[in-house]
């Protein structure tokens, strides 16, 4: 046999496994579709959270984006257990939770907390908010999107003074009410790592105080960047007190989240305990690029620098628009960066902490890499579907003044 | 009375038929001894305890495979069930299929333990299976009942191990060092000394290799007057590792 074909099968067999890792670590079995999970209900908790700062803590300037903040949520929401379902395997199972719940299982029960998100708290307040408008589409519509809004007003038509105050109450109610829900559902699914005991990498009563602001701190950059990117696609200005709202909230939040961050950070290297050594080589190694750079640096780093620049500098507010879109996407990087850190990462050692392995992400396959991109894609089309159907944006929107064209003959000249 | 606000109304109504929904599928789905011995169906415990059961276990082998059994004990084997290599085997026990449990022959069932896995115990005896002895039956060399290493070269290994590693996954492998070598005695304690020889003709290598060897079929035969002309085997051929092409 050629020595160089054996060679070449030697070293593809052989896994980048360093030191020793037991049998049963030494594939990892929670992949990238359990980061994409945190991710997007990070992205509603966030997003709620940001809705409620409008709602119950009354800040006026962020008025433009409240429903879009409702609409993102539930079009997350509805995608977030999607990654959970293709990972397991048998979607058809899922309900099993609701028909015989499992009191002692904290994912079981998460069935409950999302069920209760979702119908209690998000489709209620949105339905409070939208119900004139519904009301008032159905009678306008004509056809099928008539018989939509007519079903969706679920026989309520009653649009007096004393209604409409009561819609209003409800909402406010809903939203105080979504707050806790908001800070369980995303808390929760810190608190699933934070208490796997076995796991010095997870094990941490800090994790879900550290997941819910990095929820928060991804909500709010999301919608940033949604506000943005649908007024351009929209062809209308942006209203700058609201970015700028936007940009100082996630400015403060980036600032308690790191914070916190470092916080645990410099308490396990105080506590020194026994996994220590093994943590910081898979640091320096295994995570570095995705810990040190993506998510410390030009996930939080960077964009901590920037907003800070941009929001209390002086500059143009093109100049101002332009950071703080490009913020907003390190934040998003840096934020799956943390998902990433966490779920991989993990796993990334042994737990006799004598090794470590490597997570070699596949292309494609439930749970490779497009499966993850469609997922997160798919947030997306059912905001832009909703869009249509609620439409979340506020009257007296301006368009962007369009530049008066050149003369003919000056552009006869100019070419 | 204050009057119900209008919108409460349809909400109710329709959690109200949430729950009911949930209330019967509860009644039409969830089997009739769920939870009676806990969070599972409790006849399922005698629907699994009725299955047939497809193993013997090894106590049932004892029976007749005695002196396997033995022989396997003072191994280091000692441990697998007789089941674990040659399949569930209670329908041969019990006389009602004439059918003789599997005997893994070729070169993949070892390897579920012995191939090559990072993860495996550091000293675990493990293969590159591309590497070792391609091709042949792992019975050919090891005896599955009482394994051990094919040969051992313990004493020469404890120093020449990078060699001794290259020679085990070589179709040399079976080898003994002393049969290419000569190692006067006191090389062992002083080996800088006493050096141990390497063969300086061809007649070493001839011993299996020339035409008329009493060799094994397998092994690769020459005629020794003209292959090679003046060169040396080992100058164009690596007798530790020879299938590697210098």
């Amino acid at each position: 046999m050629n020595i160089a074909m054996a060679l070449q099968s030697f070293f593809t067999e052989l896994p980048s496994v360093t030191g020793y890792m037991y049998p049963n670590e030494y594939e990892l079995h929670w992949s990238v579709l359990i980061v994409v999970y945190p991710y997007l209900t990070g992205l509603v908790a966030g997003a709620f959270i940001l809705a409620s700062l409008e709602r119950v803590f009354n800040v006026k300037a962020l008025q433009p984006v409240y429903r879009l903040s409702l609409l993102t949520a539930l079009s997350f929401l509805l995608i977030a257990p999607l990654p959970l379902l293709a990972h397991l395997g048998h979607p058809e199972r899922a309900l099993e939770m609701f028909l015989t719940p499992h009191t002692a299982s904290a994912m079981a029960m998460f069935g409950f907390v999302y069920a209760w998100y979702l119908m209690v708290v998000l489709l209620l307040e949105i339905w409070f908010d939208y119900r004139q408008h519904i009301v008032r589409w159905a009678k306008e519509k004509k056809g099928a999107l008539k018989w939509f809004y007519s079903l969706l007003t679920l026989g309520s038509t009653d649009l007096s003074e004393k209604a409409l105050a009561f819609d209003n109450k409800a909402g406010k109610i809903i939203t105080i009410i979504g707050i806790p829900s908001a800070f369980l559902l995303h808390g929760y699914v810190g608190f699933i790592f934070g208490s796997v005991k076995a796991n010095p990498w997870w094990s941490s009563v800090l994790m879900p105080i550290v997941f819910l602001f990095s929820a928060i701190v991804s909500g709010i950059a999301l919608m940033l960047l949604v506000y943005m990117v649908s007024s351009m696609l929209r062809w209308k200005t942006i209203n700058m007190p609201c970015v700028n709202k936007l940009a100082e909230f996630l400015f403060y939040a980036i600032l308690v989240d790191f914070s916190l961050e470092l916080l645990d950070f410099i308490q396990r290297l105080y506590e020194s305990e026994e996994s220590i050594h093994i943590l910081s080589q898979m640091i320096s190694s295994r995570l570095f690029i995705s810990l040190i750079i993506s998510q410390i640096i030009l996930g939080t780093i960077v964009p901590l620098v920037g907003l800070g620049l941009a929001r209390f500098g002086r500059m143009p507010d093109e100049m101002r628009r332009m950071i703080y879109l490009m913020a907003a996407l390190l934040v998003q990087v840096g934020i799956f960066a943390t998902r990433w850190n966490v779920v991989i990462g993990g796993q990334l050692f042994s737990k006799s902490l004598r090794g470590l392995t490597t997570y070699k992400l596949e292309m494609f396959g439930i749970e490779g890499l497009m499966t993850a991109i469609i997922l997160m894609v798919m947030p997306f089309i059912i905001l832009f579907v909703m869009t249509k159907l609620l439409p979340p944006w506020s009257e007296g929107e301006k368009d962007i003044p369009v530049p008066p064209k050149p003369h003919a003959t000056q552009v006869g000249q100019e070419a | 009375m204050r009057k119900i606000p209008q919108q409460l109304i349809p909400l109710a109504v329709l959690f109200i038929v949430l729950l009911g929904v949930l209330v019967v599928a509860r009644q039409l789905f969830v089997p009739k001894t769920f939870g009676d011995l806990g969070h599972y169906r409790a006849t399922a415990v005698d629907e699994v305890a009725a299955q047939p059961a497809a193993y013997a276990g090894y106590r049932v082998c004892l029976d007749c495979h005695d002196d396997i059994y033995q022989r396997k004990q003072l191994s280091s084997h000692a441990g697998l069930a007789c089941e674990t290599c040659h399949g569930a085997a209670a329908a041969h026990a019990t006389g009602e299929s004439d059918q003789l449990p599997t005997v893994p022959r070729g070169r993949d069932h070892c390897q579920l333990c012995h191939g090559y896995n990072s993860a495996r115990p550091t000293g675990f005896p493990q293969i590159l299976s591309n590497m070792h002895n391609p091709g042949e039956a792992c019975v050919k060399c090891h005896d599955s009942h009482s394994p051990r290493m094919a040969k051992g070269n313990g004493e020469c290994s404890a120093c020449h191990q990078m060699i001794a590693n290259q020679k085990a996954v070589s179709s040399h492998m079976s080898l003994d060092c002393t049969d290419c070598h000569t190692v006067p005695i006191d090389h062992a304690t002083q080996p800088r000394v006493v050096q141990a020889l390497k063969p300086n003709s061809e007649e070493t290598c001839g011993k299996c290799h020339a035409r008329g060897s009493s060799a094994g079929a397998e092994v690769a035969r020459i005629d020794m007057a003209e292959h090679g002309g003046r060169y040396l085997c080992w100058e164009c051929h690596y007798p530790h590792l020879p299938e590697a092409k210098l």
